[in-house]
């Protein structure tokens, strides 16, 4: 199979989801999109095939599949997961793992010819002893402390298992790093996007960056072309943190780590419902992805980290001006 | 868009001219005396010692540095910042005598093994400086670090920018295909906590690590023997309980550390020599010999004979430790 005529996406409401949608909707060859998600997307009512399935309801799983295999889908792509961790761990936990095990199994049922999910490089966690660049074969440790990163590293170790059992399915990893730019918004943006940015004290680690175009860009490559197997989606080069925040003219918050993360357990639980080394390890220790492979794949990204994140602070300060 | 970086470059170059002239703005419309202090004859001109300060508080004096890192973290620019330091602890402090830098190839990747000592990672930052200074900055050599001080707060930062590299197999496996040249220290975090009766008597090589990587990669061994770095930081005893609860691998005390607080981490003022062997051929190996367990075991030996050989060579040559 080149390129599938009939693609779902599940989590249409979701960033990746409505902006992969649009791209596949303006391709020239009239490819029909099957949009899933709890809410209907009003940008793209009438141009897509909309169906409402909730992936936490027990049943989902056999209703997903009538409706792929009544649609005549051939490529899904998984996208439906949280745009950021909620403080209700149960139903975080229901919708990213459970949610996509019903996924599984209905595009399993409906003999789903290609199977592209949206992963993280998050999965990797940050650790100490991680070496600085880290290739896709590298183990995925995830974070104790980052229920989100957990449930998704259970979906990644659910999809390895479920695609020895179905090798005539194309099976696509994409493990986008943090993205930038002008329209992503996550929790990572947000607290990129405050004036003032908290730090841990003399940590100061390297981060790397993907532009929403390039990400996008691979997205849809993945969906369209066979490309399987898992790829890093990055920007070349890295910053290290403080440089990124000197680049905003934002400033930097640094706080001694011990007493952070006391101090913050409870206000931060209140946000994510995880304690504050969930989020702030991935400040404090190195989690680079090697994108070699991505950019072979996909083929040069357009912006470097540097350019990323420029894109993301120009488009932000554009936004406050107007 | 591909152009952002540059706009935003010449973007801050413009605001930070504006920044300056609004200051020189505030200065003429100040009270005579109070800015330049030309009134007073020469004082303190507190206008820029308050600019200073605001800088450098500021994360530490990280924030200035917006500078392009390479891949590993290195920076060129805290690299050019810190060169004179490095040439005075080289040159004026540890007054370093090299021997042997020709046997070193500058075109090509190599490894390079060396004697671990010392609490902090100064005998790497020599080595590397040795080799590289005035040469181009992608040239410099990078030396691997181990993961308790690389992930260490405060050291962390700039030991990077430096040249550190968390000392691990892909990361020295990365550099190498690049054609860089990699310091290792086979002996781990054992030859960095030596304390001071145990100098210059080489622990175990781990397990062969560095002579499997160096078959596999195809790229020339060298031993390095480093002599002084010992006597810098002479570690009496190591505190064990301490460690356990601070989650560090070793706590030490020198003659000033702790004594003197964060004063005693200041290197005592001993005689180097840093000496480079020549290269131990490997490429006649092929690189399945790196699967040979009994071979790379006895490469691993042999490498660790040599540089003990040539550490008591240096030792001998030495007048005294303060040289």
């Amino acid at each position: 199979m080149d390129t599938p005529a009939r693609i779902a996406i599940t989590g249409l409401g979701t960033w990746i989801g409505a902006r992969l949608a649009e791209r596949l909707l303006a391709h020239k060859s009239g490819l029909s999109v099957v949009g899933i998600d709890i809410r209907r997307p009003y940008r793209l009512e009438g141009r897509i095939r909309f169906h409402r399935v909730d992936l936490t309801d027990p049943t989902a799983d056999g209703r997903l599949a009538e409706i792929l295999e009544r649609e005549r889908v051939e490529a899904l792509v998984h996208a439906a997961f949280r745009r950021e961790p909620t403080p209700d761990l149960e139903d975080d936990h229901e919708l990213e793992t459970v949610g996509s095990l019903h996924v599984l199994h209905a595009c399993a049922a409906a003999k789903v010819r290609r199977f592209v999910l949206a992963s993280s490089t998050m999965l990797y966690g940050p650790w100490p002893d991680n070496p600085n660049f880290l290739t896709e074969q590298h183990p995925l440790r995830g974070h104790p402390d980052a229920h989100s990163v957990r449930n998704r590293v259970e979906v990644e170790s659910l999809l390895a298992g479920w695609t020895t059992r179905h090798p005539d399915c194309e099976v696509t990893v994409l493990r986008p790093c943090w993205i930038m730019g002008p329209s992503y918004w996550d929790h990572v943006v947000r607290m990129f996007a405050r004036p003032v940015v908290t730090t841990l004290l003399g940590y100061d680690p390297l981060l790397q960056f993907v532009h929403e175009e390039d990400c996008l860009r691979a997205f849809e490559a993945a969906t369209l072309g066979r490309h399987p197997g898992v790829f890093n989606l990055a920007g070349r080069g890295v910053l290290p943190l403080s440089t990124v925040i000197a680049l905003a003219g934002k400033r930097s918050l640094p706080l001694p780590v011990p007493l952070f993360y006391r101090m913050l357990h409870y206000p931060a639980q209140g946000q994510t419902g995880d304690p504050p080394a969930g989020f702030y390890d991935y400040l404090r220790y190195l989690w680079v992805a090697d994108g070699e492979r991505g950019w072979s794949a996909f083929g040069e990204p357009l912006y470097t980290t540097r350019e990323a994140w420029i894109s993301f602070v120009s488009s932000r300060r554009l936004r406050r001006y107007r | 868009m591909a152009s952002g970086g540059e706009e935003a470059d010449v973007g801050a170059h413009e605001l930070r001219q504006a920044l300056g002239a609004l200051r020189d703005e505030i200065r003429a419309r100040l009270p005579r005396g109070s800015g330049t202090g030309e009134g007073r004859g020469p004082g303190p001109d507190w206008m820029e010692l308050f600019d200073e300060l605001r800088r450098r508080v500021n994360s530490f004096g990280m924030s200035e540095r917006s500078g392009e890192v390479d891949e590993f973290g290195m920076d060129e620019l805290v690299l050019r910042q810190a060169e004179p330091v490095l040439d005075f602890l080289m040159d004026r402090w540890w007054r370093v005598d090299v021997q042997g830098a020709e046997n070193v190839p500058s075109a090509q990747g190599c490894l390079l093994a060396a004697n671990g000592s010392g609490l902090l990672p100064y005998d790497g930052l020599m080595i590397s400086h040795a080799l590289g200074r005035g040469q181009p900055f992608d040239a410099r050599p990078r030396f691997l670090v181990a993961d308790w001080l690389i992930t260490l707060p405060f050291v962390q930062p700039y030991l990077a920018r430096l040249g550190g590299v968390r000392a691990c197999r892909e990361n020295a496996q990365r550099l190498l295909a690049k054609g860089r040249r990699v310091v290792a220290f086979p002996e781990g975090v054992k030859g960095a906590a030596k304390v001071f009766r145990e100098r210059y008597r080489l622990k175990r090589f781990g397990r062969g690590g560095v002579v499997r990587l160096a078959i596999e990669s195809g790229t020339p061994l060298l031993p390095v023997a480093v002599v002084g770095a010992e006597e810098a930081h002479p570690i009496l005893f190591k505190i064990e309980t301490l460690a356990r609860v601070v989650g560090l691998p070793f706590v030490p005390v020198t003659p000033t550390f702790p004594a003197f607080g964060p004063l005693g981490l200041v290197p005592l003022p001993s005689k180097w020599s840093i000496r480079f062997g020549e290269a131990i051929a490997l490429d006649h190996l092929g690189s399945e010999a790196a699967d040979d367990e009994l071979l790379v075991s006895r490469l691993t030996e042999e490498l660790r004979a040599q540089i003990q050989a040539m550490v008591e060579q240096s030792l001998h040559e030495r007048p005294s430790v303060w040289g």
